[in-house]
């Protein structure tokens, strides 16, 4: 049976995300300028939307959008000394937000069970992926979590927005971190329970229902990648 | 075989509970139920076996637990899953991962089976449990059923000798546990060896060999299921134990004395994510009726809980409490809704702290006399996590009383619950009615309903089926909403 052929979106392995989130670390690391950080965005958006992530990539190029026009409005507006404590600020914020966009199309678009063989097939140690792998498990209960805490709040007439934050921070915050932090410890056990229980700590090497390979296209994305990271500089 | 040779266990850090000494053997094939009150030591005896004590709770453990020639302390867990498959109470966070088949196949992933091979096991799975229909879906659309069912499936696929099961029934339907019970039905006749620890026992004992009652950590005695099922009603629920048999439940009718708030919904719709959840609902209520919420799994009664708490945004129709007409945000000032889990809804650091949180004007007389009221004044000064589950929900059900709301929602609040804890919810739900309160209980709990509720609201295929109150000339038609024939 060819399960490839059910993906629709680009699929591509494991092992090739992580090597194209280094590519992505070392060329923001080494941007010469904020329009070579731009055109890195965009690529990675049209990563995201041949993923399947049309929602991500639209909200992370917008997001991109909104610091990029502040880092403009204070190099042209703000006073020297104003402009040089916040551009180091800002200059800093266009780099994680690159490898932060990257890492969330990364995470949103990987199973578990194909991350836990591509380690594997890394060799990788399993006292290493295993914990990785159950935070990576815990980030979709947060987001269930959240809808429940939110409801929590609004009964209790805490408004669970921004306003919220800025208005009444401390009691808004401690509405949302006691739940929630009590809810990921019981989730993490309950995880790590049902976990050890399927035997994931068995030493032997892990196989995986779908087909972890490099394809043709894992070659080509990497190579557009690399591309634009080299040829970038000079445009 | 499974072998307790003297096995006594105390928990580290907790040395109340445990388990006193076991000499026994489950031969294999046997279908053994474990019951007795919350805490009484049946989780304790299946972690005995899976290996999880003393591999994951540490504690101090004496004598030896061998299951199929592996003496359990001295095994790692990964040699252990391989013959003994657990299935656990909550269904959403025992996944793994997040689509169907990546999880059935999680397992005997893990066991290196070669590709091939897995493909077949998950094929194989999906057929002998009638589940093709949950292929390749993701997990988060899934019913709870729905997830016990791939969680199951995941341990079938390993094809273990031995099956333990925490509680599978705390989140399912009435349908959904018949077919839990033919699941379990299938597994014997496959000559597997079943362990359930389990509540509700009626849809079990025409299936269990033995059945182990533990009370306090001890296992007291070892019944026969004709000598449960010929135990007394009083004796039974001496014993902390649920009904052996739904049909015996009888309702208790107890009268509607009507007073307080009304609340009215006219022509209410409410739709999720844009696809039509229910359709057309009109109702009227009054303070002092304790409305069951029935249906399916999935038939909309979270969404209608939601939306009488005015949580619920995609919304159309009209929401009347005292023949005014209420916005969203008004409906909040109204109404409470305690949660399945409750520990989403407390804040504090400390009881009392939690009894006045985000009230502007406390009125720390009604504070106190509130709790005073629901038996948790000598913890006032506790930490709300360190309450047990009872007087969490107790806890929130304060909180609702000092906000002076009318309206309660309860999100299943007995699954999960021994006899003794359900009793108390069902009567301080009844003391709520008295009030003047209007209740709303979701629940699939029908021994619950037939003592706390006055009145049926019965959900399904994106409609209110009917509504009726639980009077004699009734009874059949109560019956029926919860399939019992």
């Amino acid at each position: 049976m060819n399960r490839q052929a059910s993906h629709k979106w680009l699929w591509i392995d494991p092992r090739t995300k992580i090597l194209l989130l280094l590519i992505c670390v070392i060329a923001a690391a080494m941007a010469p300028n904020l329009t070579y950080e731009m055109g890195l965005v965009l690529l990675i958006a049209c990563f995201a939307l041949a993923s399947g992530k049309v929602r991500l990539a639209i909200g992370g190029a917008i997001g991109y959008a909104f610091f990029y026009a502040i880092s403009m409005f204070v190099m042209v507006y703000a006073s020297e000394t104003l402009q040089a404590s916040l551009l180091a600020f800002l200059g800093l914020v266009h780099k994680i937000y690159l490898c932060g966009f990257m890492g969330g199309i990364i995470i949103s678009t990987t199973k578990i069970s194909e991350f836990l063989s591509a380690m594997n097939k890394l060799h990788a140690p399993k006292s290493l992926t295993i914990p990785l792998a159950i935070m990576l498990r815990y980030i979709p209960t947060i987001q269930e979590d959240w809808h429940f805490i939110k409801d929590a709040m609004r009964l209790r007439d805490v408004s669970p927005s921004l306003e919220g934050i800025l208005f009444r921070p401390a009691m808004t915050l401690e509405c949302i971190y006691a739940p929630l932090l009590m809810a990921a410890s019981k989730a993490s056990d309950e995880l790590s329970i049902a976990s050890v229980t399927r035997g994931i700590e068995n030493p032997l090497s892990r196989t995986c229902y779908v087909d972890i390979r490099f394809h043709f296209t894992d070659v080509l994305v990497v190579v557009c990648f690399l591309a634009y990271v080299v040829i970038g500089r000079f445009l | 075989m499974i072998r307790f040779e003297n096995v006594s266990f105390s928990y580290e850090g907790n040395e109340q509970e445990g388990l006193e000494p076991v000499d026994l053997t489950i031969k294999d094939g046997e279908c053994i139920l474990l019951c007795g009150r919350s805490g009484c030591g049946k989780t304790t005896f299946t972690r005995l076996i899976n290996g999880l004590i003393p591999n994951f709770f540490p504690g101090k453990l004496h004598g030896r637990v061998i299951v199929n020639d592996m003496v359990i302390s001295e095994t790692p867990m990964y040699q252990i899953a391989g013959q003994v498959g657990s299935v656990f109470q909550n269904p959403r966070t025992q996944f793994f991962n997040t689509d169907t088949d990546s999880e059935i196949a999680f397992g005997i992933e893990n066991a290196a089976l070669p590709f091939g091979e897995l493909h077949q096991r998950v094929e194989q799975t999906e057929k002998d449990l009638h589940i093709e229909k949950l292929s390749q879906r993701s997990i988060f659309e899934l019913s709870g059923g729905e997830k016990q069912k791939i969680a199951f499936a995941s341990v079938y696929a390993m094809n273990p000798d031995i099956y333990l099961l925490d509680e599978p029934s705390s989140n399912l339907d009435m349908d959904a546990i018949i077919e839990l019970k033919k699941t379990l039905q299938l597994l014997k006749r496959q000559g597997k060896t079943i362990l359930v620890a389990e509540h509700r026992l009626y849809y079990l004992m025409d299936i269990i060999d033995r059945a182990f009652y533990f009370e306090q950590g001890r296992l007291k005695k070892i019944y026969s299921p004709h000598e449960l099922m010929a135990l007394t009603q009083q004796q039974r629920e001496k014993m902390g134990l649920r009904a052996t048999d739904l049909r015996a439940a009888e309702p208790s009718w107890h009268q509607i004395r009507s007073a307080g708030a009304t609340l009215e919904l006219k022509n209410v719709n409410l739709n999720y994510k844009k696809q039509r959840i229910l359709e057309n609902i009109n109702l009227s209520v009054k303070g002092g009726e304790v409305i069951g919420i029935v249906g399916h799994n999935g038939a909309g009664k979270t969404t209608f809980s939601r939306a009488i708490c005015g949580l619920h945004k995609e919304m159309d129709g009209k929401v009347l409490i005292n023949g005014t007409v209420q916005s969203r945000k008004a409906l909040r000032k109204h109404s409470y809704l305690v949660m399945q889990d409750v520990n989403y809804e407390l804040f504090a650091e400390s009881v009392e702290q939690e009894s006045t949180f985000g009230i502007k004007n406390p009125d720390t007389e009604l504070a106190k006399a509130t709790l005073e009221e629901l038996d948790l004044a000598r913890f006032s000064q506790w930490h709300p996590n360190t309450l047990s589950g009872g007087q969490k929900q107790r806890l929130a059900v304060a909180v609702s009383m000092i906000c002076h709301k009318d309206i309660l929602v309860f999100d299943e609040p007995t699954s999960g619950l021994d006899f003794d804890n359900m009793l108390r919810v069902a009567q301080l739900i009844k003391r709520l009615a008295q009030m003047g309160k209007v209740v709303f209980v979701a629940t699939h709990d029908y021994e619950f309903v037939c003592r706390a509720c006055n009145c049926i609201l019965h959900l399904d295929e994106n409609k209110l089926v009917e509504s009726y109150p639980i009077c004699v000339e009734h009874e059949a038609q109560l019956k029926k909403s919860f399939a019992i024939t």
